[in-house]
């Protein structure tokens, strides 16, 4: 497990530690780097389209969903495997999600915001978002519950609140020590953080049913929330959309996407916080099976919602499939296959798998091929809608690409900002798979 | 007074919680780096209560959850297409969602409650606990029992013996 000898219990506090406690000029330039990209990119245009109004984007008549929607399920399925995959590892109680659970838990969190950013971007009067909560008000308006964009705001809200308190509360341990090796107000600030925790039996008893109660319910709301986004365009009667395939096809399509986002920012864990010695090329090998099944169902799922569009015969999704496969998108279609059907199965060959440079350029390729899949569904569909005059066009403008560029940014500044304030490998558990502390050990 | 012995292996700690538990010593605490589960059997910490919490959030949730959408479609009628007011399978999803929600809440209340966590008073700890030492705590020991704690806990190995008072 360990690739560079077995470290010492002191010795895990003091490396994960020293990744907190210890900030050097390069950290601040990368923040620096990333806060720019996320005011520049992302800020500015947001700010430009409240003053002229939503229609700076690309969206128009036959087109009513764009770039900040298939961005927004982008962010979504990039959230998916942390959580989920922590969760579904803990149940199991397997030993190698102990080194990488915290930061791709951390990941879900800071997806989960950036997705939910793109809701408010696209809303356009941002400041009535609060509509969409069942909050008491003055005009006696209250949301549909039978609309799945309100099933969304349900899901979103509740994965966001569950996948916080599962990060927070499996950190609280590692606060203790955080509190225990600093000074000052960083100390009164992790007493606080840390309720006291002093690692008492009955403590640990009590962390462990708990946080085992948190990963049964995070493990069925994470495939629901996937499905409820997948609902958002199967429950419209559009063709291209209303496949009952599509709750299996996120979910799948999102772990796959969160999957590859874990081995890109495990790649950034070690490369630049000098977590080499914890994050092994055992995780990655295992991480790389993870996403080769995953990519085969997703091939799968593919094939089967052009099978079942071409034996229904329908006029309007055959029309639909056709634009999508020859029409103008057509080059981002077969690039999505390209990057997510065909590229991983270059991991079938253990070489590849164990290579941290070339499941780098995979993963990366993966999210590329996972983020245009978003676009296909959103921009090859509602253009092309039944009858030909509610066929139109859909491109997105340059604020919506700026935006999407940005939120680049702003995930990786809450990224950044978040290994400075919790510590990103878990040291209880990375402990908890070494040898015992044993007079025969 | 706590008397608080300091432990470098497992077995030690585990031998010394074992000796002062069979010796009577109820008020003994077990301080450890990592969950131990021997510890927790020393103790008999058996099924934690925090299960009722998560169970009652979940219901809770269910309920709360169906009412809430059941409540907004009566007191906002919208009627779409011919169809009820009141449309039982979307409001599953709702009451779904909200099952998983206040089962997560109550579940977070069930460990603070259990646990006796935040607690930010003086209780005996040593920061080598949450590094690589087990730390065996007798809690509000006096008289003879402190020179009988002194021993077991002695004789099991122990690195180091303090004192700590404590305010109750």
């Amino acid at each position: 497990m360990f690739d560079h000898g077995q470290p010492s219990y002191a010795e895990v506090n003091k490396d994960v530690l020293s990744v907190m406690l210890v900030t050097g000029r390069g950290y601040w330039m990368l923040l620096g780097c990333t806060m720019s990209l996320a005011g520049i990119f992302f800020l500015m245009p947001w700010i430009y389209q409240l003053f002229v109004g939503v229609g700076a984007a690309g969206m128009n008549r036959n087109a009513v969903w764009g770039t900040y929607l298939s961005n927004f399920i982008f962010w979504i399925g990039l959230s998916h495997s942390g959580t989920l995959l922590s969760a579904v590892l803990h149940i199991t109680n397997s030993q190698w999600r102990k080194s990488i659970y915290r930061s791709a838990e951390a990941m879900t969190l800071f997806s989960l915001m950036t997705a939910a950013l793109f809701v408010m971007v696209h809303l356009g009067r941002v400041w009535y978002v609060h509509w969409s909560f069942p909050i008491p008000n003055q005009m006696g308006l209250w949301p549909n519950f039978r609309s799945p964009l309100m099933f969304d705001v349900m899901a979103i809200t509740t994965y966001m609140i569950a996948s916080s308190i599962f990060i927070y509360m499996g950190s609280v341990p590692d606060f203790a020590a955080v509190r225990d090796a600093s000074t000052g107000l960083r100390r009164r600030l992790y007493t606080i953080f840390s309720f006291g925790w002093r690692g008492t039996a009955k403590e640990w008893h009590t962390l462990g049913w708990a946080y085992t109660f948190f990963a049964v319910f995070v493990i069925p709301l994470a495939v629901s929330v996937h499905s409820i986004v997948s609902w958002d365009f199967a429950l419209s009667l559009v063709p291209g959309l209303h496949h009952t395939i599509f709750a299996p096809y996120f979910v799948c399509g999102a772990i796959f996407s969160g999957t590859a986002g874990i081995v890109t920012v495990m790649y950034c864990l070690r490369k630049f916080l000098n977590f080499e010695r914890y994050i092994g090329q055992e995780h990655l090998d295992n991480l790389g099976k993870l996403l080769l099944v995953l990519s085969l169902i997703w091939s799968y799922i593919n094939i089967l919602e052009l099978f079942n569009t071409w034996y229904g015969g329908t006029s309007f999704e055959l029309e639909a499939m056709r634009f999508r496969l020859t029409g103008f998108y057509a080059p981002l279609y077969w690039e999505m296959i390209l990057f997510c059907a065909f590229v991983p199965l270059l991991m079938f060959f253990k070489k590849i798998r164990l290579s941290w440079n070339k499941m780098l350029l995979l993963s990366i390729l993966i999210n590329i091929g996972m983020l245009t899949e978003r676009f296909i569904i959103v921009a090859t569909s509602q253009p092309r809608k039944f009858l030909p005059d509610a066929f139109g066009f859909y491109f997105p403008s340059w604020i919506e690409i700026s935006i999407t560029i940005g939120s680049f940014g702003i995930f990786a500044t809450l990224f950044l900002i978040f290994i400075k304030w919790v510590p990103a490998v878990s040291i209880y558990e990375v402990k908890e798979t070494l040898k015992p502390l044993r007079r025969d050990a | 007074m706590a008397i608080v012995g300091t432990f470098a292996y497992e077995e030690d700690f585990l031998a010394a919680a074992k000796n002062l538990k069979s010796s009577g010593f109820d008020n003994i605490s077990l301080l450890s780096p990592i969950p131990l589960e021997e510890a927790q059997e020393v103790l008999g910490l058996g099924k934690s209560p925090v299960r009722r919490f998560s169970l009652a959030g979940a219901i809770i949730g269910a309920l709360s959850g169906f009412a809430m959408s059941v409540a907004t479609a009566l007191v906002f009628i919208l009627p779409t297409g011919g169809r009820a007011i009141i449309t039982v399978p979307p409001y599953l999803i709702i009451t779904y969602e909200m099952t998983i929600l206040f089962g997560v809440l109550f579940t977070l209340i069930g460990f603070h409650f259990v646990s006796g966590l935040p607690a930010w008073r003086d209780r005996p700890y040593l920061p080598s606990a949450n590094i690589d030492r087990f730390l065996v705590v007798v809690e509000n020991a006096a008289g003879d029992q402190v020179a009988r704690a002194e021993a077991i806990i002695r004789q099991a190995g122990a690195e180091q013996i303090q004192h700590v008072e404590v305010d109750q």
